[in-house]
């Protein structure tokens, strides 16, 4: 029996029985397997799993970049499966936002301008322009990356520049931050530099859900998913990373994925 | 290992490798097509040449002549092989007419302008062949047509052709069909009907035929044909009364309306294959981008640049090959069909070793560029730099490294997208996409730049051969109606009847009259003493200003206007002075001014004006006259003044321009629809191809737009808007290129052909080049991009960010 994972709070997201077959491989392969999830506001869920278990496919279909081959998907009250291009668009412009692995941006952009674009592209008037332009300066500041704005992309450290990715997701304050192994292609420092940033967002209120292989950051999350062959088998609750005090969280984590074969 | 690694490339690129493989094919199909119609063309004019073994020089004329003179002449020129006077009775189209019997089936010629001369066969040289080659030979009572009107009326063995003679009706049966070595082009202003001795004497004797003669000559060797020309003007006493033609021209003329298609292949090929070397270029440098790593970790193994090269060069080998070899296969088929006409007008070609060295050597040079083309580009991979490759993976050495870097930080520190004011944010992104990409894209508006010259250009050509401003061309003024009185008992008579009726006529107004008379001028090689040469020259009043000169201007009384190539054989331009005489005397000589040059394509170019009224005594007349805006009426005055006069042949401007120049419209249209087609349908080629390889590489960024909110929609909307912007770039380049250099271009080759044209301006139909033309380029550049865009919808975006 697979487990229906519940959030501690309001539901921001949920998913229903979602299944995800490939079928440019042959023969067709089925990476996610009946997926029923729940994701409650301001919840900070970290998603784990062997290499190939699906976990970076569940975070696409859940976030609408791909669609699903079976199942339901609701966002913030929005049923995915019946938006079309133009209305799926607008509510990922608003409502969600993208941390990568590889903090994929627009080359031919400075960091100023990458981070504001998502913002810009949501403003309507000229008060909303100025708004998200005083927004964005924010963001870089609270991140502690104002002083890179005008730099070109080529011009800045990984960790810079995964932080200026976050910023980017930020600028529009959605509900619900996907991140997709922002910490994978760092090294320890640049790890902490982020992770200190993606909780600081999560303290904001931004809803924050993770696919991460490093269980030090996974213990930062209010619950961790273990996802095995395009199923959920498992799943760790914890409780706010702030709250804890005994300092055995990761530990415990470490012990719970070690029994589950990570 | 080479055909391995080409195999499994060209499973990996499919789309790309045969886009790439069609693009070569089609360069390779029409240069060979090209090279295969002009070496028919050729072999079959001399295949005919041989069999009719047409005069080397030839002189034609209208009234009387001294034979004894032509005795004495031949007798003391020792080149002379044979001679003879060939005598012809001239009819107009109107008076012959056909029937077929037992059906309702049948005409007459009058939609024919050229002159209908009826033959008897000659014995030695000159012959009219019949289909098999031999030399056709009717009974009494049977006549064999040009094969030219067996196309234009659909004629048969078996109907009945009746001249209308002044004694009543000659009814001849259609034996078969002849073909004519000196009148067989398109561009021959006759055509000969073979009869039987008997035939001819009647109609001779019937009365209502136009008797004219070509002594004709054949010599110990052709290339004394130019002196022995020299010679015989030199000759007064010899009959000069018409044009003098050689045996080079005759060859020149009948290849010339073949050739042109044959020219204009070579040209679109010669395009093609730019755009086609273009294309590897884009394809092969980002094959290398995409394999750097490989390529970086088979140099750290001591694998050397040269072999390593070989891989791609391998499959590209095979590729040229292939493309080449079934391009001439291909265009064996495709000559067939173009020199279809050939064999009906000329004669069956025998197959020589040329026929098969001329696409073979045009292959093999589309195929040597194309491979010295791509190991120039492959030259790269010496460049590579181990650690840069693998480390990195970028192809740029360490300075070029660090120059894009340089040059990318400058472009993003201009973006300053936060204080943008105008236009939406997916205009401005992709306005400053292409900024970024400008070097990546500018295959497009390269190939578009050139796609569109080569379907500009043609068709600019056929609307200035078809439009019927191009009598400006044919030295003729502008008009709706021209009437050519050329045949007739008393065409001085016909003339002033037909110009009083005309006159009269409330319909018409600027009604002006021409007579053709033949002038004689000293010859530039022998000027002042030696020969004189006979000069075509039409007089009349040019006091309206409607011909147009392309040096000085219209002649006034004692000046005369020559045709470019008159102005170029006698080396004079305006303000220069010729001597000029009527008749033999030299004493009747006078001088005249140039007044000024102008341009004609009729009578082989060779023409003159003169400011008079000359009312008898003119070899032809022709008179013009227009109808007003309404050029519909044209055709119904025309027809109606026809019936009422005999021996006048009324036409309406556009028609006579469409006939006496359809050799070239011909060869144009055709030559405009295989451009078009294949211009617009590379176009489209290309902008597939090239967007196929962009959008692989910019799946990254498109994933991070979609990721970041924008639609599937906006982002294809922004590759869309870089397609319109690069193709639109390209395309109006071409327009202008087309329409400016384009016209000096096409001027040069027409000027050089010997047409009579110097210098082309245009006339071309705006609606088509300016608007359709351009529109159908863009629209051929969106349906490329919109196909690929298509596929975009049913991929998962995510990965795009994940191939990245």
């Amino acid at each position: 029996m697979k487990p229906v994972t519940t959030p501690t709070s309001r539901a921001v997201l949920s998913a229903r029985g979602i299944r995800k077959t490939f079928h440019a491989t042959e023969p067709p392969a089925q990476v996610l397997d009946g997926i029923d999830l729940t994701i409650g506001h301001g919840e900070f869920v970290a998603v784990m799993g062997a290499s190939g278990s699906g976990k970076s496919t569940l975070l696409y279909t859940i976030s609408g970049m791909d669609r699903p081959t079976a199942g339901q998907v609701s966002v913030d009250g929005h049923e995915l499966a019946g938006l079309d291009d133009t209305r799926m668009s607008a509510l990922r412009l608003t409502t969600m936002g993208f941390v990568f692995q590889h903090p994929y941006f627009l080359a031919n952009l400075d960091i100023h301008d990458n981070v504001l674009l998502p913002a810009l592209k949501a403003a309507k008037t000229r008060e909303q322009k100025e708004e998200a332009k005083a927004r964005a300066a924010r963001l870089l500041e609270r991140f502690e990356i104002g002083h890179i704005g005008s730099h070109g992309i080529t011009e800045v450290s990984g960790g810079q520049l995964q932080r200026a990715s976050l910023c980017r997701a930020l600028t529009t304050e959605p509900v619900i931050l996907f991140a997709d192994e922002p910490t994978g292609a760092l090294n320890s420092s640049m790890t902490a530099e982020v992770m200190d940033a993606l909780t600081q967002a999560h303290r904001g209120g931004t809803t924050l859900v993770m696919v991460t292989h490093d269980p030090a950051c996974a213990a930062r999350a209010d619950r961790v998913l273990y996802l095995k062959d395009g199923s959920i088998v498992d799943e760790w609750k914890a409780g706010p990373w702030e709250a804890d005090t005994t300092g055995d969280r990761e530990a415990e984590l470490l012990s719970w994925l070690r029994d589950l074969g990570f | 290992m080479e055909l391995r690694y080409g195999l499994n490339d060209l499973k990996r690129n499919k789309a790309v490798n045969i886009a790439l493989a069609t693009v070569l094919l089609l360069s390779a199909f029409l240069m060979a097509t090209g090279a295969m119609v002009i070496e028919r063309a050729v072999s079959s004019v001399d295949q005919l040449l041989s069999q009719a073994r047409p005069p080397h020089f030839l002189q034609m004329h209208a009234g009387d002549y001294d034979v004894a003179a032509l005795e004495r002449f031949a007798a003391a020129q020792p080149d002379v092989e044979a001679w003879q006077v060939h005598e012809m009775v001239g009819f107009a189209g109107a008076e012959i007419s056909w029937q077929r019997p037992g059906t309702d089936q049948g005409g007459d010629l009058s939609a024919s302008l050229i002159d209908n001369l009826f033959v008897t066969q000659n014995r030695d040289f000159d012959l009219l062949l019949a289909e098999d080659g031999t030399a056709a030979s009717p009974e009494t009572g049977e006549v064999d047509v040009p094969v030219a009107y067996q196309r234009q009326f659909g004629l048969e063995e078996g109907d009945q052709l009746t001249v209308r003679t002044d004694d009543g009706a000659r009814t001849l049966t259609v034996r078969g069909f002849v073909r004519d070595s000196q009148m067989a082009s398109s561009m021959s202003s006759a055509t000969r009907f073979v009869v039987s001795d008997q035939d001819f004497a009647r109609l001779t004797a019937g009365g209502g035929g136009d008797p004219e003669v070509i002594v004709e000559y054949r010599l110990t060797d052709e290339s004394m044909a130019a002196g022995f020309q020299r010679a015989y003007e030199a000759e007064e006493a010899l009959p000069k009364n018409g044009q003098a033609v050689t045996y080079t021209m005759i060859r020149v003329i009948n290849t010339f309306s073949h050739g042109l298609v044959a020219v204009a292949l070579a040209m679109v090929s010669g395009v093609l294959i730019l755009i086609a070397l273009l294309n590897l270029r884009f394809v092969i440098r980002g094959a290398i981008e995409d394999d750097v790593r490989q390529i970086g970790a088979m140099k750290a193994m001591g694998i050397a640049s040269k072999d390593i090269a070989g891989l791609y060069l391998g499959k590209y080998r095979v590729m040229a090959l292939a493309a080449c070899l079934a391009g001439g296969a291909v265009a064996v088929g495709a000559t067939a069909v173009l020199t279809r006409g050939l064999a009906a007008d000329f004669a069956r070609a025998e197959i020589t070793p040329l026929t098969v060295i001329a696409p073979v050597a045009a292959l093999a040079a589309v195929y040597l560029v194309v491979m010295t083309t791509i190991r120039g580009i492959l030259r790269r991979i010496n460049r590579i730099d181990v650690v840069t490759a693998l480390v990195h993976g970028s192809t740029l050495t360490a300075r070029q490294a660090a120059r894009r870097a340089r040059r990318q930080r400058r472009a993003a520190h201009r973006t300053d997208l936060a204080n943008f004011r105008r236009g939406s944010l997916n205009t401005r992104l992709t306005w400053l996409g292409l900024r970024a990409e400008g070097r990546q894209w500018s295959l497009i508006p390269l190939v578009f730049f050139l796609s569109t010259i080569v379907i500009t250009v043609p068709t600019n050509m056929l609307s200035t051969f078809e439009s019927p401003r191009f009598v400006t061309y044919m030295g003729a003024p502008e008009a709706d109606l021209r009437a050519d009185l050329q045949f007739g008992d008393d065409l001085d008579q016909s003339r002033t009847e037909l110009l009083s009726a005309m006159r009269e006529d409330p319909r018409l107004t600027d009604v002006r009259s021409y007579a053709n008379v033949v002038y004689e001028t000293p010859g530039e090689d022998a000027r002042g003493d030696a020969g004189w040469d006979s000069l075509r020259v039409e007089v009349g009043d040019y006091s309206g200003g409607t011909v147009e000169f392309s040096k000085g201007g219209a002649p006034e009384e004692g000046q005369i206007a020559l045709s470019a190539l008159n102005a170029g054989a006698l080396g004079v331009g305006p303000g220069d002075s010729i001597r000029v005489r009527q008749g033999t005397e030299d004493a009747a000589a006078t001088e005249v001014e140039v007044s000024g040059i102008y341009q004609d394509v009729t009578s082989g170019g060779y023409t003159a004006k003169m400011q008079g009224n000359i009312e008898s005594g003119a070899n032809s007349y022709v008179v013009y006259g227009s109808t007003g805006a309404d050029a519909g009426d044209a055709a119904a005055v025309a027809a109606e003044y026809n019936a009422r006069y005999d021996g006048v042949e009324m036409k309406p401007m556009r028609d006579y321009v469409q006939q006496t120049l359809a050799y070239v419209t011909d060869a144009f249209r055709t030559a405009a629809i295989v451009a078009l087609v294949f211009g617009v349908g590379l176009a489209a080629l290309i902008t597939v191809l090239f967007l196929q390889l962009r959008l692989s590489r910019d799946r990254q960024k498109m994933g991070i737009l979609f990721a970041l909110g924008f639609s599937l929609r906006e982002v294809g909307t922004q590759v869309l808007l870089k397609t319109v912007l690069a193709v639109g770039l390209g395309t109006l380049a071409g327009v202008a290129v087309a329409n400016a250099a384009g016209e000096a271009g096409v001027g040069a080759v027409l000027s050089l052909s010997g047409m009579g044209l110097t210098e082309l301006t245009f006339l071309t139909n705006p609606a088509v080049v300016y608007v359709l033309y351009p529109l159908g380029m863009v629209a051929a550049g969106c349906a490329g991009a919109a196909v690929l865009l298509a596929g975009l919808r049913r991929q998962d975006k995510s990965t795009w960010l994940k191939e990245a």
